[in-house]
C-alpha cells in the first residue's frame, strides 16, 4: 500500500479538525456571553447537581467488574476456534466444550462463594435483626 | 510492507511502560505501565505476523492469548492491591518496607 | 496434521480435573480437609503415574509433537513431570498445617497448588513459545496468590512485590519472544531450530536482542542476579508452609524452560548466548553468597542461597546440550533440599507466619532432634559437602562448565562455595552449640513436616552416596 492511498484519510482528518476549530471559534465570537452561576454548573440532564460527581466507588464494584472482565475476555478463544472450526473438527469442538465447562465451573464457584451477592450488609442485617423480630412478633 | 515503523512504535511504547514501572509510586499505575508493555508486544506480534506471512496466523493468535493472560494478571494484581489497601490504607509501593535487605 | 491427542496432556488433565472436582465438591458439600487431601493426592498420583508412563514410552527417542507442535512428549518433559509432581506432593504434605489453618479457603489453596503444578509441567513440555508463555503465566499467577494466601501484612507485601516484578519479567520475556518471532518467522521451537540451523542471518541484531530478553525474563523467574531482588522479600513474607513449594517450583519450571529454549531453538547461537549466561551465573553465585552471609532470618538466608544456587545451575547451561543432564540433576535434588529445609522452617515458626529469625533455631538440637538433623543435613547438602546430593550436583555443573571452557567462572564459583559453607554451618552451630533462649519447650512437630523432612532427607543421602541410577536416567532426559 503506497503512502498516497492514505490521502483521503488525511484530507478527512484535516476537514474534521478545521470544522471543529471553526465552529468553536465562531460560537465564541458570535454568541452572547452572559454567565450566571446556574449556567456555569455542569449540565446533568437539566437537574440541579446534588453532589460532586467524583466519588469513591464501593470496593464491591471491583469484584463484579473483575469477574466481568475475565469472563468477557476468555470468550475471545471461541473466536479463534470459530475461524478454524472445520479444520479442527471434533477434537476441537470437544476442547472448546471443555473450555466452556471450565468457565461455567468458575462462575458456579464464584456464585456459591458469594462473590455475586451485592447486598451483603443488608442480608446480614436481615439475618441478625429483622428475622428474629419477625419471629418474636409471630 | 514496512515493518520498521511498527518495530519503532512497539519499542517506544515498551520503553514508556518500563519508565512507568520504574518511576510510578502507586501500585495501580505500575500495573497500568505493565499493561502498556504487554500492549507494545501485541503490536509487535501482529505486525511481525503480517510481515512474515505465516499461514497459521501465529502472531495474531498469540496476541489473543496475551490479551487474555493480561486480563487474568490484572485481575490478580488488582486483588492484591485491594488487599494491600485494606491492610494499610495506602497503595503506595514505597511504603512496602516491612522487609529490607 | 495437527495431531490432537488428549492422552499427551494426561498429567495436566489429571491435576486440573482434581482441582476442578475439589472446588465443586467444596461449594456443594463443604467437606473436611481430609477430603481435599484425598482428591489432591489422587490427582497428583495419577499425574505422576502418567509422567512415569510417558518416561517409559518416550525416553531417549525423538520428541513426539502434539497439538500442531505445541506440546513435546520426550524424556525431558516426562522427567520434568516426575520431578514437578513429586515436589507438589511433598510440598502439600509439608504445608498441610497451612491448609487447615486457612479454614474454608484451604480448598482454594490446594486447587492453586494443583494448577501451579500443571503450569510447571507444561513449562517443561512446551514445544512452542506461545505454549511456554502461557505455562509460565499459569504457574506464576498461581504463585502470586499462594504467596499472599494468609492475607496478613507480611504476606500481602510479598505477594505485591512478587506480582509486580514477576509481571514485569513476563512482559520482558514476551518482548523477547516477539523479537525471536520476528527474526525466525515462526513460534514453534522445532521450526526455529531448523530455520536457524539452515539459515545464516546477515543481521542477527533482532535475534540477539530477543535472546537477551528471553534470558532476562527467565532469569527473573529463577532469581538469578541481578534479577533476584524479589526473592528475599517473597521468601520471607510468604507463609512458611508454602515457601518451599514456591521456591522449588519456580526453580524447576524456570530451569526446564530455560534449558529447552536455549538448547533447542537457539542451539546454533550457543557461542553468542553462552558468555552472557556465564556472566549472569557468576554474578548470581557471588551476590547470593555475599548477601546470604549478612542475613539473620533463615528464610532470607535461604533466599540468597537460592540466588547462588541459580548461578551454579546456570553454569552448567553454558555447555549447551551437554550441560542439560547436570542441570536436571542439580535442580531436581536442590528442589528436594529446599522443600525439606522449608518444612523444618514451617515446623519451627508455624506454617502460616512469614518471618523466621535465626535466633529461634538456637538449641533446636535439644528441642527437636529430628527437625534439627533434617535441617542440618539440608544445610550440608546445600553447602556441597560429599556424601550428599549437593556435592554430586556441584561436581556435575563444574565439569560441564570446564568442558565448555569457562574455567574462570568455575574457579569463582569454587571460591564462593567455600565461602558459602560459613553461613550453612552457622545454622548448624546455632542448632547444636547454643542453648535454647528462655523457656523453649520441646517442639511439637506435626506429621506433615515430619514426613516431608524424612522423605527429602532420605533422598538427599541415598542419591548423594549412590547417584548413578539417577545419572543414568538423565542420559535419556535431553530435550529433542
Amino acid at each position: 500500500m503506497a503512502l498516497v492511498d492514505y490521502l483521503p484519510i488525511a484530507i478527512m482528518f484535516a476537514l474534521a479538525l478545521v470544522f471543529a476549530v471553526v465552529s468553536l471559534l465562531l460560537s465564541r465570537l458570535i454568541a452572547p456571553h452572559d454567565p450566571t452561576p446556574e449556567k456555569l454548573e455542569p449540565y446533568e440532564c437539566g437537574i440541579v447537581p446534588l453532589q460532586d460527581p467524583v466519588q469513591r466507588f464501593p470496593v464491591r464494584f471491583y469484584l463484579v467488574a473483575m469477574l466481568f472482565v475475565i469472563f468477557d475476555i476468555e470468550i475471545v478463544f471461541l473466536f479463534a476456534w470459530a475461524v478454524q472450526f472445520e479444520a479442527l473438527g471434533w477434537p476441537g469442538t470437544i476442547a472448546v466444550g471443555v473450555f466452556t465447562l471450565l468457565l461455567v465451573e468458575t462462575l458456579v464457584y464464584a456464585w456459591r462463594r458469594g462473590a455475586l451477592d451485592w447486598n451483603i450488609p443488608h442480608r446480614e442485617r436481615y439475618r441478625r435483626v429483622v428475622a428474629p423480630e419477625i419471629e418474636e412478633a409471630a | 510492507m514496512i515493518v520498521n515503523q511498527f518495530l519503532v512504535l512497539g519499542a517506544l511504547l515498551f520503553s514508556i511502560g518500563v519508565y512507568g514501572v520504574l518511576v510510578r509510586r502507586n501500585a495501580v499505575l505500575v500495573l497500568l505501565s505493565i499493561e502498556l508493555m504487554l500492549a507494545a508486544v501485541n503490536i509487535n506480534l501482529v505486525a511481525f505476523g503480517a510481515f512474515v506471512d505465516d499461514a497459521a496466523a501465529a502472531g495474531q493468535v498469540f496476541a489473543l492469548f496475551v490479551i487474555t493472560v493480561a486480563a487474568a494478571e490484572v485481575g490478580i494484581g488488582l486483588a492484591i492491591v485491594v488487599l494491600i489497601f485494606r491492610n494499610r490504607s495506602s497503595a503506595n509501593v514505597d511504603e512496602l518496607d516491612l522487609m529490607k535487605w | 496434521m495437527s495431531n490432537i491427542d488428549f492422552l499427551a496432556l494426561g498429567p495436566e488433565i489429571a491435576v486440573t480435573a482434581a482441582a476442578v472436582l475439589l472446588l465443586m465438591i467444596e461449594v456443594a458439600r463443604k467437606p473436611s480437609a481430609r477430603v481435599w487431601g484425598w482428591i489432591a493426592g489422587i490427582g497428583i498420583a495419577a499425574a505422576l503415574g502418567l509422567s512415569i508412563a510417558g518416561w517409559v514410552l518416550g525416553r531417549g527417542t525423538d520428541a513426539n509433537l502434539y497439538f500442531s507442535d505445541m506440546l513435546a512428549l520426550d524424556g525431558f518433559s516426562a522427567f520434568g513431570g516426575i520431578v514437578v509432581f513429586t515436589l507438589t506432593g511433598i510440598g502439600l504434605i509439608a504445608g498441610w498445617g497451612l491448609v487447615t489453618s486457612l479454614r474454608r479457603r484451604g480448598a482454594e489453596f490446594v486447587a492453586l497448588v494443583l494448577i501451579a503444578a500443571a503450569g510447571m509441567h507444561l513449562m517443561a513440555a512446551s514445544a512452542n513459545l506461545i505454549m511456554l508463555f502461557i505455562a509460565l503465566e499459569v504457574a506464576s499467577i498461581s504463585f502470586y496468590v499462594l504467596a499472599g494466601i494468609t492475607r496478613n501484612r507480611a504476606a500481602d507485601e510479598a505477594a505485591l512485590k512478587y506480582f509486580l516484578l514477576g509481571a514485569f519479567a513476563s512482559a520482558v520475556f514476551l518482548y523477547g519472544i516477539a523479537l525471536v518471532f520476528a527474526a525466525t518467522g515462526t513460534l514453534s521451537m522445532a521450526g526455529q531450530e531448523s530455520f536457524l540451523g539452515e539459515t545464516i542471518l546477515l543481521r542477527p541484531g533482532v535475534l540477539l536482542a530477543g535472546i537477551a530478553l528471553l534470558i532476562v525474563g527467565l532469569g527473573f523467574k529463577v532469581s538469578a542476579a541481578p534479577f533476584h531482588v524479589w526473592a528475599p522479600d517473597v521468601y520471607q513474607g510468604a507463609p512458611s508452609g508454602v515457601t518451599g513449594f514456591l521456591a522449588a517450583g519456580a526453580k524447576v519450571g524456570g530451569f526446564a524452560a530455560l534449558a529447552r529454549v536455549l538448547t533447542v531453538p537457539l542451539d546454533a547461537y550457543l557461542d553468542d548466548w553462552a558468555p552472557a549466561v556465564a556472566v549472569v551465573a557468576v554474578a548470581s553465585v557471588v551476590v547470593g553468597t555475599l548477601l546470604a552471609i549478612a542475613q539473620d532470618d533463615i528464610k532470607r538466608m535461604l533466599a540468597y542461597s537460592s540466588v547462588a544456587h541459580a548461578g551454579f545451575i546456570l553454569l552448567a547451561l553454558t555447555a549447551g546440550d551437554a550441560g542439560v543432564e547436570a542441570v536436571w540433576f542439580y535442580v531436581s535434588t536442590y528442589a528436594l533440599q529446599v522443600v525439606g529445609a522449608f518444612a523444618v522452617v514451617a515446623a519451627v515458626s508455624g506454617p502460616d507466619t512469614g518471618a523466621s529469625p535465626l535466633d529461634s533455631y538456637a538449641g533446636l538440637g535439644k528441642r527437636s532432634p529430628m527437625m534439627a538433623a533434617g535441617l542440618g543435613l539440608m544445610m550440608i547438602a546445600m553447602g556441597g559437602i560429599p556424601m550428599t546430593t549437593g556435592f554430586v550436583g556441584k561436581l556435575g555443573v563444574f565439569r560441564a562448565a570446564i568442558d565448555a571452557g569457562y574455567l574462570w567462572a568455575v574457579v569463582t564459583a569454587l571460591v564462593a562455595t567455600v565461602a558459602g559453607l560459613f553461613f550453612y554451618l552457622r545454622v548448624i552451630v546455632r542448632m547444636y552449640m547454643d542453648a535454647p533462649g528462655g523457656d523453649a519447650p520441646a517442639l511439637e512437630v506435626g506429621r506433615g513436616p515430619a514426613w516431608a523432612v524424612g522423605i527429602t532427607s532420605a533422598a538427599t543421602i541415598v542419591l548423594g552416596i549412590a547417584p548413578w541410577p539417577l545419572l543414568n536416567m538423565l542420559r535419556d532426559a535431553l530435550p529433542f
